[in-house]
């Protein structure tokens, strides 16, 4: 028997304090069912998950994100990008179009396909690439915005992170085609290349933090001790296994357009391979937000008057919108390595880079105690 | 003899082409160096001598297949107009473009125009008439300003200038050197009337002479086509400057 | 068709309607099937200079993701099968469009025996004329199908009607006959001895050493020296010069078909890189024999480069070179197209000049649509794999990085055992089509090799027929010819390095180099008036004079190429990637490059200093300060990174003749080929069919090398001396020459770098299958 009174002493003590939007918000609150309705969005678990940097925000980032991408690396090339969709606005909701016409289109399944994995796996995919939003922390130090806290946070986080590829390997192996298959191979390989460097710069920071919650994590980045000052190499291994994760330019090699054509994905059309393609922008968000978290200091940033609590997470999402518009742009500046190459960067410079980064975290902790 | 020989990075050299590649893609971001022509709202301004489409002008025309023979796509094939004179029809199915035919007409009746954007639904469309080619076509303008690609000592840089580029050129009609048809050795002549019927502008005529067929060439009818010349089967007719 | 409404009754249908179509109509993503020479112009109109991405256009590697197939003209018979499978695996809904004339009506191919029609394939939307089509008809066509996606049905070209002016009928009109003649039995000589005074010494020399095995020993020109012997005796005379005379590659495969005279003349032309005196010389041997049963030992033993030409020359003729796998085996041609169609038996179409009641001739049979996807590999073959631990990776034609040519590769783990190419899903079949048309119509078919190099394909051809007219071309001419066949070498190159970029993932340096092409096309057209498909050399000079403001304009663009071919070094050509990627990468050693036959760049790469604007000059290139590039490394990287110096030298080439040109000035035309016409010296208009029309050319046969963008053009042109059509034309291209060395290039390369080789290459399949 849960005990209602508990539940909502638990969610109105807990509530995101926006002053600004407090005299709008108050008489809603008062009303019966509304009431209800806002407090519950208002809690700040809920909150962070559903709005900011959860759902919608991932929600906005994913029409958005591809048009920043392809108007950016457009500049880039002396072009100007898509357009004429909508003149006035540089054409914006050119991805609204693409998920549509997606949605609309025929759903291929060949006769070599494993009919019931193909069309689960690009869904089950979802699980993993989600779950770790739960353990964003978009706050402060001392404000945590975070929907779960608990001691092993960044532990799950790793779990569910690694776990991507396993559904990537589905995916190919459901569509029986030999450039698919050529890609998860790839895939494959090239994820125990970045994993190990991922998992011990991870460790590394956790070392350094002395914590693998998320709270205590951006506790220790307070002022400007972000993560990247405190240890760069480790953000900087960080951001090469992320960019090999999500398996951007130069390490597109699992989707490698001219080489296997999408890899995985060379089977799907319309909308699962909508939600292929929209999938690679979801684990881009997220390991940049987890990012953010680690290294730039979460939410930290000067105090928006009038937001409160909001202006973390609007600093949180600016930041990770920065990180996403990097690892983006790169695809204008790098040609692709060889499956060979990237294994040896992971296996071995990368590997490297986060064994030393761990070193230096350990020494770090050793001075400071 | 120049030798070119692959060069080797160390880590120093990796570092710094990274910085550079990095960098000049963070420039263009800035500043870019845009050569893009946005085309249903402005067109590339195309020079006066551009092969696109191309017009008829009857008046002009000798009739004399040249354009049709020349043709390597065999896309011109001569259509009988009610008056019986030949005049070209064009398939631009085929048409490759070339303008050996606007460079062959001695008459200048055929005219380049900068036409070349055009989207047919049906193939039988792209046949074109004669009776169509004579007045330009209309076809869909979105554009509202044009561009010129001005290169200089430095750089390439686009000009866009508002307003709507001439697609029609005025290019003076060109005429091949005046000739007229003649006959050389009138005593090999047979008598197979193949030259008058060939001529279109009846400068050859027969008449019959004490039972001897014997041609005539008037001079002033004639346009010099050259297709009497080319049908002999004797040989014996040349073609000559006026 | 049927299925056109198909795909707008689903549009239409539901309460979403508006938003489906709204949708399609702002993301048709075309797949990326590049069928030929068009695709240089898809490349453009989506390249920055046009950019189609504004219109929501993204081209997409894989049909099952788009929806949207821009056919770039000829579709051939091997090519329909693709055609015809993406197009049935693409989802619905999907609309087609097909741009260049070969694709509708076929263009200047259209009585080419290897040629299908599109529109019998697959339901088409949209026709866009050109040939090559200009990226704004392209993207005309894109507009023109979003805007009947949407239910706006418009025409896009509304002619006027204008009633012709009714004269008297004067009387019945005969209508003439075609202005081709054909010789009934012609006389054909292929060693019709020379005047020149060249030659003694190496004729003598020959005779010496072939001592008895000869028929005859002819100089048929000079730099070029033809020897008979007997059919059985070939072996021997190949064996004694390729040892004692250092003879180490054949440059060309050539049978010739006498039927009149049941025989057929088979001919090897080969060279020398090794020694430097022999290096522009052209030794022709040749021999004949009966048509029944006509066999021959293969010569691939001795040289390897004879290979893939031999196998070839098989396919059109059924002449049995003994001792080659290849014997038997469809190569370049698809299952349904006619057997050996190169002979003479086997007749085209003729040409019509009159309008006979329909607009569609008969000649256009709908051709069945082809039912099998034709994979020449045998089940054996995969079965072997297998078994020994490999898998089969059939690429292309339709493969975002392949082109149109298809490779199987055996790879073990991820290194290639063996590649097997599949040339000719773009062959067009020229050499039996420039049978068919008067030489002067066969400069655009010619040009047509190479769309993205016209120049140099176009100088190959004029030059031959120059070659055996004797003509000299006037010095004004000869510079301006010089000046566009450098900017057409620095245009092929810009498309290979784009390309090259495209295939490593890099995006950004395709549009650099296509923004460098934009602006070597911008000159081009302003002196010629066509942006890829000039046409503009013609024997005896150049069309028309060029005017001083373009030569200007192209002084202009010497200097103002280095700022964008600086960016274009800077982010991708001293990118580490790049150069991880490309160095060590598909290594071509010196010797395996002369074994296999190379040409031009490549073979540069590998350590020969052989350049035919060095070694047999022509036009003006002895006149002009340039240096040849060579390299020793002959990997991917050392390939291109020649071919930039080589470029960059090209562009010192071009900056010296326009400062030259500008003092020179005269006739464009030869007087020799104008004949009286000589008002039409700078400017042919008005007497192009009367000057060049009966051109014939005197008997024998007429064989020149030009060093085209990508290495040796070879044409070798065999006239009876009474036809003004060519009797037989050889092209060798060079990228048919390089295709043997990129197979070997491939060898023990690692799988991804297939890209990096092929880029290296810049295989032009267009090219190579003619």
């Amino acid at each position: 028997m849960i005990d209602i009174n508990a539940l909502i002493s638990t969610i109105m003590n807990n509530q995101v304090n926006i002053p600004l939007l407090q005299p709008l918000l108050d008489p809603l609150l008062g009303m019966p069912v509304i009431g209800y309705i806002i407090a519950l969005i208002l809690w700040k678990p809920f909150f962070v998950l559903i709005l900011i940097p959860g759902f919608a925000t991932m929600g906005i980032m994913l029409l958005i994100l591809p048009w920043i991408e392809r108007k950016m690396v457009g500049r880039m090339q002396w072009r100007v990008g898509p357009r004429e969709i909508s003149p006035h606005t540089r054409g914006i909701i050119q991805l609204l179009a693409d998920s549509l016409r997606f949605l609309f289109q025929e759903v291929i399944i060949h006769k070599d396909a494993h009919k019931l994995y193909f069309l689960q796996f690009p869904f089950l995919y979802f699980i993993p690439v989600l779950l770790p939003l739960l353990f964003i922390n978009a706050g402060t130090a001392g404000n945590p915005l975070v929907p779960i806290q608990t001691d092993y946070a960044l532990q799950i986080m790793v779990a569910l992170i690694s776990l991507m590829p396993v559904f990537i390997l589905g995916v190919g192996w459901a569509s029986n085609n030999r450039f698919s298959f050529i890609g998860t191979v790839r895939e494959a390989f090239l994820y125990f290349a970045y994993e190990i460097p991922f998992i011990v710069v991870i460790l590394a920071m956790i070392v350094l933090y002395g914590t693998s919650n998320t709270v205590g994590v951006i506790d220790k980045q307070s002022g400007v001790w972000w993560g990247i000052i405190q240890n760069p190499l480790a953000a900087l291994t960080f951001f090469i296994a992320t960019v090999m994760a999500t398996a951007r330019l130069p390490f597109e090699i699992p989707e490698a357009d001219q080489e296997v054509s999408f890899g995985p994905f060379v089977e799907y059309s319309g909308i699962a391979f909508g939600l292929a393609y929209v999938m690679g922008y979801e684990k881009m968000y997220v390991l940049s937000a987890i990012m953010t978290m680690l290294f730039l200091g979460g939410g930290s940033g000067p105090v928006i008057p009038g937001l409160g609590d909001l202006s973390y997470g609007i600093w949180f999402v600016i930041k990770t919108l920065i990180v996403l518009v990097v690892m983006a742009n790169l695809r204008g500046v790098y040609p692709r390595y060889r499956l060979d190459q990237g294994l040896r960067i992971g296996w071995g410079a990368m590997l490297i880079l986060a064994l030393i980064a761990l070193g230096w975290s350990i020494v770090v902790m050793g001075v400071r105690l | 003899m120049k030798k070119v020989a692959t060069p080797e990075y160390d880590i120093k050299d990796k570092l710094k082409h990274h910085v550079s590649a990095l960098s000049t893609a963070a420039k263009e971001v800035v500043m870019p160096l845009n050569v893009t022509t946005q085309y249903p709202r402005e067109r590339r301004k195309m020079p006066d001598c551009f092969r696109g489409y191309i017009l008829f002008d009857p008046e002009r025309c000798i009739s004399c297949f040249q354009c049709s023979f020349v043709c390597p796509a065999n896309a011109i094939w001569m259509k009988e107009a009610p008056s019986g004179r030949y005049y070209p029809t064009l398939d631009y199915g085929k048409c490759i473009f070339c303008h050996f035919c606007v460079d062959t007409c001695p008459g200048g009746a055929l005219k380049q125009t900068k036409i070349h954007d055009v989207a047919y639904k049906d193939m039988d469309e792209m046949f074109t008439l004669t009776e169509e080619m004579i007045e330009p076509p209309e076809i869909i303008r979105e554009d509202e300003g044009y561009v010129d690609y001005v290169i200089d000592k430095e750089d390439l840089s686009l000009k866009r200038t508002k307003g709507i580029d001439k697609l029609i050129v005025d290019v003076a009609p060109s005429q091949g050197v005046p000739l007229v048809s003649l006959c050389v050795e009138p005593e090999n002549c047979l008598g197979c009337g193949i030259c008058e019927g060939m001529c279109e502008s009846g400068a050859v005529s027969s008449l019959k002479e004490d039972g001897m067929v014997r041609m005539k060439i008037d001079v002033d009818k004639c346009t010099g086509c050259g297709l009497c010349v080319k049908e002999c089967p004797m040989q014996i007719l040349r073609l000559f400057r006026e | 068709m049927e299925y056109k409404n198909a795909n707008i009754r689903f549009l239409e249908s539901g309460l979403l309607s508006p938003f489906k179509k709204w949708a399609a109509k702002w993301s048709l993503w075309p797949c990326h099937f590049i069928t030929s020479c068009c695709g240089v112009e898809l490349a453009h109109a989506f390249a920055c200079g046009y950019d189609g991405e504004r219109l929501g256009t993204l081209n997409m590697g894989i049909s099952r993701q788009s929806n949207y197939i821009i056919i770039e003209g000829t579709i051939t018979r091997k090519m329909a099968r693709a055609l015809q499978f993406v197009w049935g695996q693409m989802p619905d809904p999907k609309f087609v469009n097909v741009i260049g004339a070969c694709g509708e009506r076929g263009g200047i191919f259209w009585n080419s025996y290897n040629i299908t029609h599109p529109s019998d394939i697959v339901p088409i939307d949209f026709f866009i004329p050109g040939c090559p089509v200009t990226p704004e008809a392209l993207l005309r066509g894109v507009r023109a199908t979003q805007d009947k996606i949407i239910g706006k049905d418009r025409k896009t070209i509304e002619f006027k009607k204008v009633e012709l002016p009714f004269e008297k009928r004067l009387k019945e009109r005969m209508v003439p006959t075609s202005p081709k003649l054909f010789a009934p039995t012609p006389a054909i000589k292929v060693d019709v001895k020379s005047e020149v005074d060249w030659g003694k010494e190496l004729e003598n020399k020959l005779k010496k050493e072939l001592d008895g095995l000869y028929k005859s020993i002819t100089i048929t020109g000079k730099n070029s020296i033809a020897i008979r012997t007997a059919q059985e005796n070939l072996m021997e005379v190949a064996r004694k010069l390729r040892d004692q005379m250092k003879m180490d590659h054949v440059k060309s495969v050539n049978v010739i078909e006498v039927p009149h005279e049941r025989k057929f003349i088979v001919e090897y032309v080969v060279s020398s890189y090794s020694v430097e005196e022999l290096m522009p010389v052209l030794v022709t041997v040749f021999t004949e024999m009966g048509v029944k049963d006509a066999k021959i030992q293969s010569l691939t033993s001795l040289w390897e480069s004879a290979n893939y030409s031999e196998r070839e020359m098989h396919e059109f003729f059924g002449v049995l070179f003994d001792g080659n796998e290849g014997m038997g085996k469809k190569f370049i041609l698809a299952p349904d197209t006619p057997d050996l169609p190169l002979r003479k038996e086997f007749k085209l179409p003729d040409e019509r000049y009159v309008f006979e009641k329909s607009v569609t001739p008969e000649f256009m049979v709908p051709i069945e649509p082809p039912k099998d996807l034709y994979i020449p590999i045998s089940e054996e073959f995969v079965e072997d794999a297998y078994a020994s631990d490999e898998i089969v990776v059939p690429i292309g034609p339709h493969h975002a990085g392949s082109g149109h040519l298809r490779v199987t590769f055996r790879i073990k783990g991820d290194i290639i055992v063996d590649a097997i190419p599949e040339p000719g899903f773009v062959h067009r079949s020229m050499e039996k089509l420039a049978e068919t048309k008067l030489y002067v119509q066969n400069i655009p078919l010619f040009e047509r090799l190479a769309i993205n190099d016209p120049v140099n394909m176009n100088l190959g051809y004029v030059r031959t027929i120059e070659k055996a007219l004797g003509i000299e071309v006037p010095e004004r001419a000869q510079y301006l010819r010089t000046i566009m066949a450098e900017l057409s070498r620095i245009e092929a190159f810009y498309y290979d390095a784009a390309i090259f970029s495209l295939f490593f993932g890099h995006t950004t340096g395709f549009m650099y180099s296509m923004a460098i092409r934009e602006m070597i096309i911008e000159a081009l057209m302003r002196m010629t008036g066509s942006r890829s498909g000039p046409s503009f050399l013609v024997p005896g000079g150049i069309r028309r004079d060029i005017p001083d403001d373009v030569l200007g304009l192209t002084d202009n663009i010497t200097f103002a190429i280095h700022k964008r071919m600086k960016k274009f070094e800077d982010i991708f050509v001293n990118n580490p990637v790049t150069i991880a990627r490309a160095k060590g990468v598909g290594v071509l050693t010196k010797e395996d490059a002369i074994r296999c036959g190379m040409v031009g760049p490549f073979l540069r790469a590998s350590g020969v200093n052989y350049d035919i604007r060095k070694i047999a000059p022509y036009e003006v290139y002895d006149k002009l300060d340039w240096e040849v590039t060579t390299g020793d490394d002959g990997d991917c990287l050392g390939r291109f990174l020649g071919r930039l110096e080589e470029i960059k030298q090209s562009v010192r080439i071009v900056k010296q003749a326009v400062d030259a040109v500008k003092g020179i000035k005269g006739a464009v035309l030869s007087e020799d080929v104008l004949g009286e016409y000589k008002e039409a010296s700078s400017d042919i208009k008005g007497n192009f069919f009367r000057v060049f029309g009966n051109l014939v050319l005197p008997k024998g046969e007429w064989t020149t090398i030009t060093e085209a963008g990508r290495g040796t053009l070879l044409f070798s042109i065999i006239s009876d001396g009474e036809s003004n059509v060519p009797y037989r034309v050889r092209v060798m291209t060079p990228c048919w020459m390089n295709l043997r060395g990129f197979m070997e290039a491939l060898k023990g390369a690692r799988y991804a770098d297939f890209w990096a080789v092929y880029g290296s290459f810049g295989y032009f399949p267009p090219e190579a299958d003619r």
